[in-house]
């Protein structure tokens, strides 16, 4: 089974993946984390120069749905997936 | 009480806060912890907006590199006024009915209970994680609340923690990797987040409109994007 899910880009990844949202057909109830790996696989720049080394997925923050989650969360069909690097500077 | 000069100063933000609460503002102490690219226009603002008193907290002085968002500082400052004194001039010169302190010097564990004692709002216009948690801890230790805002080329995040209420600033990005070095950054982004970051300050001290509470936004300037993520 297969379903639905867009993904949405901000700030570095956006301009690294050079478009603001894509829709994929994904596996059907794969967590987030699970979309990450499929994301990096699609986009290889982001395993390069944007998540960390050895699988280490620390610096990516992401929303389902409008609303904040971890990465054990896992996607229905139709979500809205929003990515986003946490920025530190002042 | 306000005074007659007071009155015809904020006469047309009375107009939004009442004189109650710009008297609010006025009984008011508020915290800018970190004065460069975000706590210029922080501390600019908050001097505007008749803030009663405001302690700028920072251990730099200003370089040349800082000019082009840090606008507080000018070229006679480089290298020589602590970026708390730097700012406390013209904020002094800017208003003249509000109280600036200052802080010269990095917060710490140790420090942390003295410098913010009697704060009232603390605005994190910092450029590391590290501190930040600081804050966060002494936040929610002291059940004040802290307006996180942060900023990076042309993006931006603004949050506001309230112990109690919110996540704190750990919860929400514990997990960020520190970058060490020069980060690309453009001033109006700091402009914006910081006018933002004041804005939450003046909304949580009055109580008009709805703070940025349990909600993290995102800027995107260079696409013209602004996202509100529900961080519950």
């Amino acid at each position: 089974m297969r379903m639905k899910v867009t993904v949405r880009y901000f700030a570095r990844y956006r301009s690294i993946v050079g478009k603001s949202e894509e829709e994929l057909e994904v596996p059907d109830g794969i967590t987030v984390g699970e979309l990450i790996d499929i994301l990096k696989e699609r986009h290889p720049v982001l395993k390069n120069e944007v998540f960390a080394e050895e699988d280490d997925l620390a610096d990516v923050n992401v929303s389902r749905n409008g609303r904040y989650v971890r990465f054990d969360e896992v996607l229905r069909d139709g979500d809205i997936v929003a990515i986003f690097p946490p920025v530190s500077g002042g | 009480m306000l005074s007659e000069r007071e009155l015809e100063r904020y006469d047309r933000q009375i107009m939004i806060f009442g004189r109650e609460g710009q008297e609010k503002l006025k009984n008011s102490k508020v915290a800018v912890v970190g004065v460069g690219g975000l706590g210029s226009p922080v501390a600019y603002y908050l001097a505007a907006a008749g803030i009663g008193t405001l302690l700028l907290i920072d251990e730099q002085e200003p370089e040349l590199s800082n000019l082009n968002r840090q606008i507080l500082h000018w070229e006679e400052d480089v290298g020589k006024n602590p970026k708390p004194l730097s700012a406390k001039w013209k904020l002094e010169r800017f208003n003249s009915d509000i109280k600036i302190e200052t802080f010269v010097g990095r917060l710490t564990a140790g420090n942390i209970d003295d410098v913010l004692d009697g704060i009232d709002v603390i605005v994190d216009c910092l450029d590391n994680f590290a501190t930040r948690f600081l804050l966060d801890d002494y936040a929610h230790r002291k059940r004040i609340p802290l307006v996180h805002g942060a900023v990076e080329g042309t993006f931006g995040q603004v949050t506001t923690i309230v112990p109690g209420l919110t996540k704190s600033l750990r919860e929400v990005f514990g997990s960020v990797r520190e970058k060490s070095g020069k980060f690309p950054i453009i001033g109006a982004t700091a402009g914006v987040v910081g006018s933002i970051q004041a804005m939450e300050v003046l909304k949580l001290l009055t109580g008009i409109g709805e703070p940025l509470t349990n909600r993290l936004l995102i800027i995107d300037l260079a696409y013209n994007t602004f996202d509100v993520v529900e961080l519950r």
